[in-house]
């Protein structure tokens, strides 16, 4: 019987137009992702191709987490359907059983809505098809790649969720659970994904998810590029116990729902209802029916929008899905506020702008409730069947739609509130109360609220025009995942995006900034475009029972009255309007190119330029440059001259110039003194070479003055400069002329050079490349240049760049900076003003051979204060460590300079540090739990004037390590003078996540330490780790004796003469290796020269008490030790390696302390050590503190078990 | 005051043709509307209700024209649909207050008596604070007929009022409707005979889409005075006097068929006359419309 019942499912559901739209969104979908080369939905990353089965698994479980509400459209409504249509009272008086009755309905549309998702590989296999994919970027088509996450992934998915939204449509018997379930799972998963996002929760995460999202993530997290493009994600261990939980959840809801669902027409409720006794009293049936006016003007018009929006409002408001959004959007938001703008674990004060950053996640929430209510209120009359009522009351058409888009509109305004509220809460209970409420209110009402306008009038048009609800909400989602599509693909013009004004990033130095003008504008311009869909939705929107298209036009013709075709012209006519003006603004005034664009011009430079790259050009040796700069109006104007030499040996006639290729720059002169003309102009590229009247000899110098003026012009489409601002401009040389061609500007990923037939590129050169050594890292104008600028500013501003102040003063309204440095720097300056904060104080070295007095100074923006002092600390830590241990300081002043939060970083040109307004002036440092991260910046940096400033790196493989890694070991030094071993620690960890999560989304290959090619992850994250191993095997001073040879020899700035090249790693490791003592060469190697990674663990530790104080350990210990190549193919090999074992025992304030730490010769893969201690151990471990790369640390350490005898 | 119905034709996107051709004059006064369940009832009295459109034929209502001046319509438009819902979670109260700001009633002291005076009329002032969703069909039908009745309609269009209400509240019913002015066109639709017999002056029949006849109820039934007969047969029989005669109507009395039979002359003298009423009208149009036009 229940095949029947089965058979009848499928029958009815072949004949809905619905079930064929479904399969075909999905299907869609798909093959959108896989044909173009936008695979936008779970995205394979650089060497990873895009159908790799890692990448296919991650596309088809999201689009079945994503698309969940086909299932519940599909099984949601097998059994409900009978009490919809009234039949239920046919069906349970046939002669067939419950369990015939659900299950066969259940496997039916289960079936159904698995076909459906078919839609999801066969749109991915079409996809890979296409002819026009290239062929590099795809793996030979393997159809087990897409079955096997299909059958292991997306059927537990589709029966697990088919399960749930069947119970709950069986079980609750109201068709209003089915529009709102699907909707509520998605919330409570998007909050479990963000709940479960810490790094301490990753597998719990991974066993839990529902949908296996986070599980592939989390499994195939460390997975090297070669396993990724090979391996399926296994069914084993934790993939494996997921599935097995969620089938088992479905099948207990089966179980369930038999039990619970009863085969009555009426129902046994388990409350029983009080049965609502009316009070009779005697109804007054012969009272007159009393004759009222009827008032339809204008003013009755208003009153019954409001009355409706009332009733709209205060419906969706009282809804409890809608609280169950709220209050979940609520809870995440508390959540999420506990990790703030969290830097190397270390909190950043709840500033207003930061809660709204918060707050602008709620946006996932609105975007729920913008589909889902629109949906609600636009068939709200239709759905309880009173439609007919109500389309027949004499209210005009535009009230319908009206007072439902504001019902939604307030709504909006109270969860805004409520949101506003909740961020004060937030902010008060983290003990900061300075509440901007001028700053929440204009933030969210003025970027928010046009967002959630916007988006309600364009879901309120779908809905209306689409006429279905379920079909009105898919359509919705579709738009979203078709517009980030379209996006990549190149249709990425703010006219072109829909709703795309952005404020930008709010700064407390800078406020709003330029942005709020471009932004209106664009709101203008989408909003005039919904507000004609709108128009056009009154005009189509169903009153009475006609739902067909002719006829609704039909009707909606006479709806054209003069109000709504005035409003509708009104609206195109912004619409057209406002969108040329912005086009005026963002294509003539600017210059406007979408990245392909942007792409192609690099090709085209790189094409037709490289054959200058190594052409001989002078050096750059004196700057001097008057520089007015007006932050008003966002422009500066530099005149000046630059001194260039020769110091080849032959002589120089032509001189390539690059100018800046942005279109606000206009160079209005520039000439050689000698004179020259113009040879050759490549004027799409703004490179000029000019040919100078008398070549220029060696030795010999030329002066070339030029005068460039920066000009901002109405507004751009999108990445507005941020350098040139109304306080806190900070721009660098590069804004300036340079010599020859500039390999900066060619295209970085291998796949997009396959587009223009260019070869891969090489990152780095190789570290004997000749034409290389000579290049310092920061580019090759100019090695020791002379630098003197007179910077004048609005007055309330002050000027910065590096060099001394020699004088300022105020003249015509003007304040006027003079800086001169007093030794030869690197071509390499930055220009900075804003209305600065000075905090002063000095730093005196412990004797006079260490160099003089320096004046420390932090120019902040008032009220950022907060770690002033850690600075100030910092820095005279550092001086004092790396004098000591380096080099005397080159300089007699040192300056700190915050700059708006546009950008998160510090970085150290001469005498001078631009710190970012985001990373070290609003951190809350709790000493107890975080690592100082103002201390550690301020740390690193200054570790720059050593490791830049005094040695620069040759421009080959590894010139990172020298910058960079000896920056991060030398701040950790500094570090580890005031910190604890645990924090040390705690901010190791957070390197070491940086290095392995790195290394399994590298683009290329990965690289040893030593040969790194500009790959964050290992220079700063691998580098860190493995500095720190490496002073912990050969000793801290032993190291500090290698770096100060290595800077007294290649110190370029002291006044020795460069030495012909710059050095490498190969000469750092030279001189790190004659310090390390020949049994411990195979670490250096081991952390340079190869790629290695240790799998250490304890198998078993126990523990005898021998007497009071004496406790002996045995453990057994496993390693292994592997070497990767650059796909991350590894390879066991030998272990020959000194490895820490620890002992724990229990310490005070639930700390361990260590009771025995040292390092053990191991040789073979398990070993067993017995180890005598003198107190009671608690957990014993192989490498415990993590010196080694290790990618499962967390079984390094086990608690030891007691134990009578051994 | 007359609603004038042209030449109205409406076909449904999957073919049904619902109304052919009709065409119908409805003074001030009751008129009702009879015809089987499917006959296109409730398509006529929709697009009266500016609810639908015709795809030919025109209505007007005195100097309105009922498809492009809606909004006229609907400010003197009482409708009560055939099949309807209500929103559960609202007092029948709140919602008829709601509902007449809705229909123009925007001063609150006036909307207020007129609520409370509907709210009596229909029998539910009692539990006027009472969810909708607690409500009864019969209450459920009656609140429609309350709001159908908001801001003293001059066209009031009620379609099947009186489904699923007990004799005592369909005997309410019909006194409201009565008492409703003079000044007012009240059609209304129903299956049922004796509503029509008992309320309207005026009506047609309509079936399939057309109108079968038109006029005044006692007229048609003196028509077809003394042309309707009726004989108490056997079942067996049935078969072989429908074969014969006209067989307007077949009820079961007592476990035998009674039949009445549609003829000129008595057919024999098992036969005995009836008085005719509506009813055998009705039939006669529905079943035997050929016979009775033959004759």
């Amino acid at each position: 019987m229940w095949y029947e019942i089965f058979k009848f499912e499928l029958q009815y559901r072949k004949n809905r137009p619905a079930t064929y739209i479904y399969f075909i969104i999905l299907f869609l979908l798909a093959f959108g992702a896989m044909s173009s080369d936008v695979v936008q939905i779970g995205g394979g990353s650089g060497l990873v191709k895009e159908n790799a089965p890692v990448t296919i698994a991650t596309m088809m479980v999201i689009l079945s987490a994503v698309m969940m509400m086909i299932t519940s459209a599909i099984t949601g409504v097998a059994v409900l359907r009978d009490f919809e249509h009234k039949t239920e009272s046919l069906m349970f008086t046939n002669p067939i059983t419950k369990g015939d009755y659900l299950f066969g309905r259940f496997l039916g549309a289960l079936l159904i809505a698995l076909l459906i998702f078919t839609g999801v590989p066969l749109g991915f296999m079409l996809g890979e098809f296409m002819p026009w994919r290239d062929a590099d970027k795809l793996l030979p088509f393997n159809f087990w790649n897409y079955l096997q996450p299909y059958f292991f992934f997306v059927i537990p998915n589709v029966f697990f969720t088919g399960a749930i939204f069947f119970a709950v449509g069986s079980l609750s018997r109201k068709t209003i659970v089915i529009y709102t379930q699907w909707v509520l799972l998605f919330v409570f998963y998007q909050v479990g994904l963000i709940l479960t996002r810490d790094v301490e929760n990753r597998d719990l995460a991974a066993l839990f998810d529902p949908f296996a999202v986070r599980t592939i993530d989390i499994t195939t997290q460390y997975w090297t590029v070669s396993e990724q493009n090979t391996q399926v994600v296994p069914l084993e261990s934790i993939p494996l116990y997921n599935r097995l939980i969620w089938v088992t959840v479905g099948i207990v809801t089966l179980i369930i729902t038999y039990f619970g669902f009863s085969f009555n027409v009426v129902r046994n409720t388990f409350f029983k209802k009080k049965a609502q006794e009316v009070k009779r009293t005697k109804s007054n049936a012969d009272i007159p029916i009393p004759t009222t006016g009827i008032y339809l003007n204008l003013a009755a018009n208003i009153k019954q929008l409001f009355t409706q929006i009332k009733f709209y409002f205060s419906s969706v408001l009282k809804d409890i899905p809608f609280l169950g959004i709220v209050f979940c959007g609520i809870a995440i938001l508390c959540i999420n506020s506990i990790y703030m703008g969290r830097v190397f674990g270390t909190n950043t004060f709840p500033t207003t702008y930061l809660i709204l950053e918060q707050i602008q996640g709620f946006n996932l929430f609105f975007l729920i409730i913008i589909v889902f209510y629109s949906g609600e209120l636009i068939w709200k009359e239709r759905d309880v069947k009173m439609n007919l009522i109500f389309d027949a009351m004499p209210v005009p058409d535009f009230v319908n739609l009206v007072s439902k888009f504001f019902g939604l509109i307030f709504t909006y305004i109270v969860i805004i509130i409520v949101l506003i509220f909740t961020g004060i809460a937030i902010q008060t209970i983290k003990g900061y109360y300075h509440y901007e409420l001028g700053l929440y209110l204009s933030r969210t009402f003025s970027s928010t609220f046009p967002f959630l306008i916007l988006f309600t009038l364009l879901a309120f048009f779908v809905q209306v025009m689409v006429n279905q609800k379920f079909v009105g909400h898919a359509v919705m989602i579709s738009f979203f995942i078709i517009t980030a599509v379209l996006e990549t693909a190149g249709i990425e013009h703010g006219l072109l995006q829909f709703g795309s004004g952005s404020l930008g990033t709010y700064s407390d130095m800078n406020g709003y900034g330029h942005f709020p003008i471009a932004f209106s504008w664009f709101n203008i311009y989408w909003l005039g475009f919904s507000i004609l869909l709108f128009v056009i939705a009154v005009i189509f929107s169903v009153r009475g029972s006609e739902a067909i298209m002719k006829t609704r036009w039909k009707i909606g013709k006479l709806r054209l009255s003069k109000p709504l075709l005035t409003l509708g012209i009104f609206c195109f006519l912004t619409f057209g309007l406002s969108g040329c003006y912005i086009y005026y603004n963002t294509n003539v005034l600017n210059e406007y190119n979408n990245s392909e664009a942007i792409e192609k011009s690099q090709a085209d430079y790189e094409k037709n330029l490289k054959k200058f790259e190594y052409l001989t050009q002078p050096k750059i040796v004196d700057v001097n440059l008057q520089i007015d700069l007006h932050p008003k109006t966002r422009d500066y104007v530099a005149e000046g001259y630059f001194l260039l030499a020769n110091k080849s040996d032959q002589a120089i006639s032509d001189i390539h110039l690059q100018l800046n290729v942005d279109k606000q720059f206009n160079m209005e002169y520039l000439a050689f003194e000698t004179g020259s003309t113009i040879t050759k102009s490549f004027e799409d590229y703004k490179y000029y070479i000019h040919q100078l009247s008398s070549p220029l000899q060696p030795d010999d110098t030329v002066k070339m003055t030029f005068k460039q003026s920066f000009t901002t012009k109405g507004f751009v489409e999108s990445g507005s400069n941020t350098n040139v601002v109304f306080n806190g401009t900070f721009f660098n040389s590069n804004h300036f002329p340079s010599l020859g061609y500039n390999n900066g500007f060619e295209l970085v990923d291998d796949n997009d050079r396959k587009d223009y037939d260019l070869p891969p590129k090489q990152r780095l050169a190789e570290r004997d490349d000749e034409r290389e050594l000579v290049n310092g890292i920061l580019g090759d104008d100019g090695d020791q240049i002379n630098f003197e600028v007179l910077i004048s500013t609005d007055t309330g501003q002050i000027a910065l760049a590096p060099g001394y102040l020699q004088k300022d003063w105020v003249e015509d309204n003007r304040h006027f900076f003079h800086y001169k440095m007093d030794k030869p720097m690197f071509n390499f300056y930055s220009i900075l003003s804003a209305d600065y904060e000075v905090m002063r104080d000095t730093w005196k070295p412990e004797h006079d051979s260490l160099g003089g007095l320096v004046n420390l100074e932090i120019y902040y923006h008032k009220g950022h204060e907060f770690n002033l002092d850690r600075m100030m600390n910092a820095m005279k830590l550092s001086f004092d460590y790396f004098s000591k241990n380096f080099s005397p300081y080159q300089y007699n002043q040192m300056r700190i300079l915050e700059f708006p939060r546009y950008a998160t970083f510090a970085q150290s040109f001469a005498n001078t540090v631009p710190f970012s307004e985001g990373i070290g002036f609003m951190l809350e440092i709790d000493d107890e739990d975080d690592v100082d991260v103002a201390f550690y910046v301020t740390a690193h940096e200054l570790a720059h004037q050593w490791w830049a400033h005094q040695v620069m790196a040759a421009n080959v493989q590894g010139s990172q390590v020298i910058i960079e890694s000896l920056s991060q070991y030398s701040a950790l030094m500094v570090m580890k003078q005031v910190y604890s071993e645990e924090k040390i620690q705690q901010f190791l960890k957070e390197e070491l996540q940086r290095y392995l999560s790195g290394r399994s989304t590298e683009t290329k290959r990965e690289m040893p330490l030593a040969t790194v090619e500009n790959q964050q992850y290992i220079h700063y994250g691998k580098g860190a780790v493995n500095f720190y191993a490496l002073q912990d095997y050969i000793g801290e001073d032993s190291i500090n004796v290698a770096l100060s040879r290595f800077i007294k020899d290649w110190n370029i700035f002291d006044g020795q003469p460069i030495k012909g090249r710059f050095p490498t790693t190969i000469d750092l490791l030279g001189y790190i290796r004659k310090v390390t003592p020949d049994s411990l060469q195979y670490v250096v190697t081991d952390l340079f020269e190869k790629i290695v990674l240790y799998e250490n663990k304890i198998d078993k530790a126990e523990y005898v008490e021998i007497t009071k104080d004496k406790y002996q350990v045995q453990m057994t210990v496993a390693s292994k030790k592997l070497v990767a190549d650059s796909l991350g193919i590894e390879t066991s090999i030998a272990l020959n390696d000194w490895i820490d074992i620890g002992i724990y025992g229990e310490g005070s304030m639930e700390k361990d302390t260590l009771l025995y730490l040292k390092k053990h010769f191991i040789d073979t893969e398990t070993q067993t050590f017995t180890i005598e201690v003198s107190d009671i151990p608690k957990k014993v471990g192989i490498d415990p503190i993590h010196k080694l790369i290790d990618r499962n640390p967390k079984d390094n350490i086990k608690t030891v078990t007691a134990k009578a005898d051994l | 005051m007359e609603l004038k119905i042209t030449n109205l034709s409406k076909t449904y996107a999957n073919g049904v043709q619902a109304l052919k051709n009709v065409t119908l004059n409805i003074g001030s006064g009751m008129f009702g509307l009879l015809g089987p369940n499917g006959a296109g009832k409730s398509s006529l009295m929709r697009t009266i209700a500016t609810l639908q459109e015709p795809d030919s034929g025109n209505i007007t209502f005195d100097n309105l024209d009922v498809l492009t001046q809606k909004e006229e319509i609907r400010k003197i438009l009482g409708y009560l649909p055939q099949e309807f819902g209500v929103y559960p979670k609202i007092s029948a109260e709140v919602l008829l207050d709601h509902l007449a700001v809705l229909k123009g009633i925007t001063k609150n002291k006036e909307r207020k008596e007129l609520v409370k005076a509907l709210l009596h009329k229909t029998n539910l002032y009692d539990a006027r604070k009472k969810n909708l969703g607690g409500y009864s069909g019969g209450m459920k039908q009656r609140f429609g007929i309350a709001q159908a009745l908001l801001s003293n309609p001059k066209l009031i269009i009620v379609d099947e009022p009186t489904a699923g209400l007990d004799p005592a509240e369909r005997n309410r019913f019909h006194n409201l409707l009565s008492e409703l002015g003079e000044n007012t066109v009240v059609i209304l639709s129903t299956h049922i005979v004796d509503d029509v017999k008992e309320l309207c002056t005026n009506m047609a029949i309509i079936n399939k889409g057309e109108v079968l006849l038109e006029g005044n109820p006692l007229k048609a039934i003196d028509e077809i005075a003394g042309r309707v007969w009726r004989k108490t047969i056997e079942k067996t029989e049935l078969e072989s006097y429908r074969n014969q005669y006209t067989v307007i109507t077949e009820k079961m009395i007592a476990g035998k068929p009674l039949i009445h039979v549609f003829s000129e002359n008595q057919p024999d003298n098992s036969f005995q006359a009836v008085e005719a009423d509506l009813e055998d009208v009705y039939f006669s149009y529905i079943f035997g419309k050929k016979a009775v036009q033959a004759a």
